[in-house]
């Protein structure tokens, strides 16, 4: 579905993504870790159009989309869930739905999404008239999140959901994707939360210095000797 | 004095006070979504009034068509201006944004006057009233018919734009552009599109303003410094970008002008309304319902 080849990209004159490569078929759930400055929200971004490839190819199920802006990406069904969000704080949490589904003017198809994402997360059901700004940080990623899947997404990217979040709150915002994985979302994350991720994903990269390290299904990456010893042992 | 001059004073100043309210509106929307201070909003006042100047004599249309006309001519007056101007200097100017696109606009305001000077000449071009006739409010005052349809038609047609912004999707798109940029592209939104379309809107409803006031101000090339002024009083008083504040406070500087006339004579209202802006940015910065302006900072 997502295939992700040489990749190098970066900001202005500083490369961050040194031959990057990875890949994500349907119904998968894929993480991507890696420490501070990995440039894991660097691919995020990179995928989404947020910025543009210097170099490599950026495949959405077969068709090109590298160097295309992220209002087009977006309509070819991905959505791009980013770490500061970026929601509509001065407007209501339905209205942030709503615009979620912007494209759509199937008005059926708006109101089955609703449907959709008020069942996952009934907390934005009760806040629902409530401007965004003023929601806690835990209903800010499910809105977040929630805002992401309206447009009925193929490929959800996720940059860090659980940044910021009491312990409690991670885990009930982890197993939220992980059920919206269950559903069919193909979901590419990007966690800080090495243990809980590699125990909920299929697969994983790990990423460091811009570069991919490791890769591997997420069970075999929690016994790789590297990953316990920089991830596991001393991380957590 | 007496209670119903007070009453007149105030009637005289909100009547006054929705076109203000009109060309405010459009001009905050342009602050609050594209980060431009347009200093050539009067200047499509001046084309709608011009066009309905044209659509009613040349055409013999009627005021409320004519008003239409004047509405759709600043509508794709804006287009142009837009795909044709700020367009291209956006994907050239990412810094100073805002003084690059102030200087623009100042230098279209000269460019759109002087051309207005050319092709129609320095003669002022008026109508009789649209609708005959004054409406007695009180015993000692009457109000010309067109100055409360005028009025009117203002706040029909802010009311139409309140619940397009509310109620449409494309709406909420233009408020969400204001609100976060970055968001908006990640929904899907192309921010192209609703710069272009945002100028549009904010130029027809300076269109409709000019238009809907043409048998009460005749229209000559200079015509939109006044309404500008009022206009960024206006948008100043109550806060850079806020779109619903400017309605509350195109009656307020309406009103205030509408006293300064009667208390202090012809001539003051500027100095009245420019001295309360003063004490409301000593005290109040943001303006009386400003909140945080996007950007203005970073850009």
């Amino acid at each position: 579905m997502l295939e992700v080849k040489n990749l190098q990209a970066g900001y202005d004159y500083l490369q961050v993504l040194w031959d990057v490569s990875i890949h994500v078929s349907q119904g998968e759930f894929v993480a991507l870790l890696g420490p501070n400055g990995a440039g894991k929200t660097t691919i995020l971004r990179t995928i989404a159009g947020v910025i543009t490839p210097m170099a490599g190819k950026v495949r959405l199920n077969g068709e090109s989309i590298g160097g295309l802006s992220a209002h087009q990406i977006h309509r070819k069904g991905l959505s791009f869930v980013p770490e500061d969000l970026n929601l509509f704080a001065g407007m209501t949490v339905h209205e942030n739905l709503l615009l979620g589904a912007y494209g759509i003017r199937d008005k059926n198809k708006v109101k089955e999404s609703l449907d959709l994402v008020l069942s996952l997360f009934p907390r934005l059901a009760e806040r629902r008239n409530q401007l965004a700004g003023t929601l806690s940080g835990g209903e800010r990623k499910m809105l977040g999140v929630a805002r992401g899947l309206m447009s009925g997404p193929s490929l959800l990217l996720v940059d860090e959901p659980s940044l910021g979040l009491a312990p409690l709150l991670v885990m009930s915002v982890l197993e939220a994707l992980q059920e919206l994985n269950r559903n069919g979302v193909t979901i590419l994350l990007v966690e800080q939360n090495v243990n809980m991720t590699l125990h909920l994903t299929d697969r994983s990269y790990v990423l460091e210095q811009g570069r991919i390290a490791l890769e591997g299904t997420s069970a075999a990456l929690l016994e790789n000797e590297h990953v316990q010893e920089a991830y596991l042992a001393l991380g957590e | 004095m007496a209670f119903t001059d007070l009453f007149d004073v105030l009637i005289t100043g909100i009547l006054r006070g929705g076109i203000y309210a009109l060309m405010a509106l459009g001009l905050a929307l342009v602050f609050g979504v594209m980060n431009i201070s347009n200093f050539a909003h009067g200047e499509f006042y001046m084309i709608g009034a011009y066009v309905a100047f044209f659509a009613i004599k040349a055409f013999g249309l009627d005021p409320i068509p004519a008003i239409v006309v004047a509405g759709l001519a600043g509508f794709v007056m804006g287009i142009v201006i837009e795909k044709g101007i700020f367009y291209s200097l956006r994907r050239r100017s990412k810094e100073e944004w805002v003084m690059n696109t102030f200087l623009v606009t100042v230098g279209l305001s000269f460019i759109i006057q002087n051309m207005a000077f050319i092709l129609w000449g320095a003669t002022y071009r008026g109508t009789d009233a649209y609708w005959k006739g004054t409406i007695q409010i009180t015993p000692g005052m009457g109000v010309s018919v067109d100055r409360v349809v005028s009025f009117l038609i203002a706040i029909v047609t802010m009311a139409a734009f309140w619940l397009f912004l509310r109620r449409t999707q494309t709406g909420r798109a233009i408020r969400a552009v204001s609100q976060e940029e970055r968001g908006a592209t990640l929904v899907g939104i192309n921010l192209n599109n609703i710069h272009t379309l945002t100028f549009a809107l904010s130029c027809m409803l300076a269109g409709v303003a000019g238009g809907s006031l043409l048998s009460i101000t005749q229209a000559y090339p200079a015509m939109g410094a006044k309404p500008l002024l009022a206009s960024w009083l206006v948008v100043i008083m109550v806060g850079l970008g806020n779109v619903s504040g400017s309605i509350i406070g195109g009656l307020i500087v309406g009103v205030l002008e509408a006293a300064s006339y009667y208390f202090l004579g012809a001539g003051w209202q500027n100095v009245v309304s420019l001295i309360v802006l003063i004490l409301i940015l000593l005290f109040k910065p943001s303006g009386l319902l400003g909140t945080e302006v996007k950007g203005v900072l970073e850009r």
